[in-house]
């Protein structure tokens, strides 16, 4: 325990970190993913597993797909103003 | 406000806060240690007075059932929020079939996919159920179950399409569930009371301690929270989803896949 806990904070930091430091929209919603699991593992390790539950299920699951969600909403405005000009990205 | 003017405030910020915020976490306990009163008090009452082992549960719907009910309406205001911001542009209209926003891509699924989500889904649900059934035993309850339930409904869209799940999806029922469960757990408040008790007592037997049947009223206020949290999380859903597809323009027939 004593090597592990250090270990998840570090992951905790890393993670955290990776989420701001990713500019691309889609891997930041995977980055927050990732950060949701190793949350998960950390509320596990200090023994609440109740607040892991809630963290796995909204934390790693819940919040990204809505934001997939919102990115898609986001596209398919573009598409159509682009459809316009011919682009089709 | 120029960039000097602003670190000058930062760093009178700093000199005010950071002795204050040094002296309190010099006098917090250290890493690792217990806490002892609180936590310990809640441990002795619970398993004697409600007969209930998850104390996480029995402080949340029992002993501080209050902000747990506030916190139900916090959801429901925030949940009415965003469905009301989200229909701006189609109104309150509603419609029972998958609608297309023309000239949107159709990405096709992947069998593995389709596979995955019709194995894991059904899984996903029932232990979904079991983690709001199992409230009052285990870790978890009403709003972690709530929204493992709520997430076994999208793999139902990732495996199935779009149109699939809205053939399944009923936007009436989540509106239901999501106010009836708000409703419900104020009821449970407000019922004990004609009993001539106290808000939100627990006058419903207690049940035998580790049975599933343990806790009385807090099972039905784990179970408000259930509906409203997982009718909630799918009409968030379904109000993004329905953002994406609808068009203002003339309606088109639903789709195969999305």
């Amino acid at each position: 325990m004593s090597v592990f806990l250090p270990l998840i904070f570090l992951l905790t930091a890393a993670s955290g970190t990776a989420v701001v430091l990713v500019r691309d929209p889609n891997r930041q919603i995977f980055a927050i993913c990732a950060n949701g699991l190793v949350l998960t593992i950390l509320f596990t390790a200090l023994q609440a597993p109740d607040v892991a539950l809630s963290e796995l299920a909204v934390g790693a699951a819940a919040v990204p797909l809505l934001f997939l969600v919102a990115l898609m909403a986001v596209r398919a405005g573009k598409v159509e103003r682009e459809n316009g000009k011919g682009g089709d990205s | 406000m120029s960039p000097r003017l602003r670190l000058a405030l930062l760093g009178a910020a700093l000199a005010g806060l950071l002795p204050g915020a040094v002296a309190v976490i010099r006098r917090l306990p250290e890493f690792g240690a217990t806490i002892a009163a609180y936590g310990e008090r809640i441990n002795a009452i619970v398993p004697a007075e409600r007969h209930v082992a998850n104390m996480v549960s029995a402080i949340n719907f029992d002993l501080r059932g209050l902000d747990t009910l506030g916190e139900e309406f916090m959801l429901l205001a925030a949940i009415t929020g965003t469905v009301v911001l989200l229909r701006g542009r189609r109104g309150e209209n509603t419609t029972d079939r998958a609608m297309r926003l023309p000239g949107r891509a159709i990405l096709p699924r992947s069998e593995a996919v389709v596979l995955a989500c019709r194995l894991a889904g059904p899984l996903l649900m029932m232990f979904g159920l079991y983690v709001v059934l199992h409230a009052t035993v285990t870790p978890g309850g009403g709003f972690q179950g709530g929204v493992i339930l709520a997430s076994g409904t999208l793999l139902a869209y990732v495996g199935e399409g779009y149109a699939g799940w809205r053939d399944v999806i009923r936007s009436h029922w989540l509106d239901a569930m999501e106010g009836g469960g708000a409703l419900l757990f104020a009821l449970c408040g407000l019922a004990p009371m004609l009993t001539g008790a106290a808000f939100m007592q627990n006058v419903l037997p207690f049940g035998t301690f580790r049975d599933l049947f343990s806790g009385g009223l807090m099972l039905i206020e784990n179970a408000g929270v259930a509906l409203a949290v997982c009718g909630g999380f799918t009409q968030l859903f379904l109000e993004f989803l329905e953002e994406t597809r609808e068009a203002a323009g003339p309606e088109e027939p639903g789709e195969e896949s999305a």
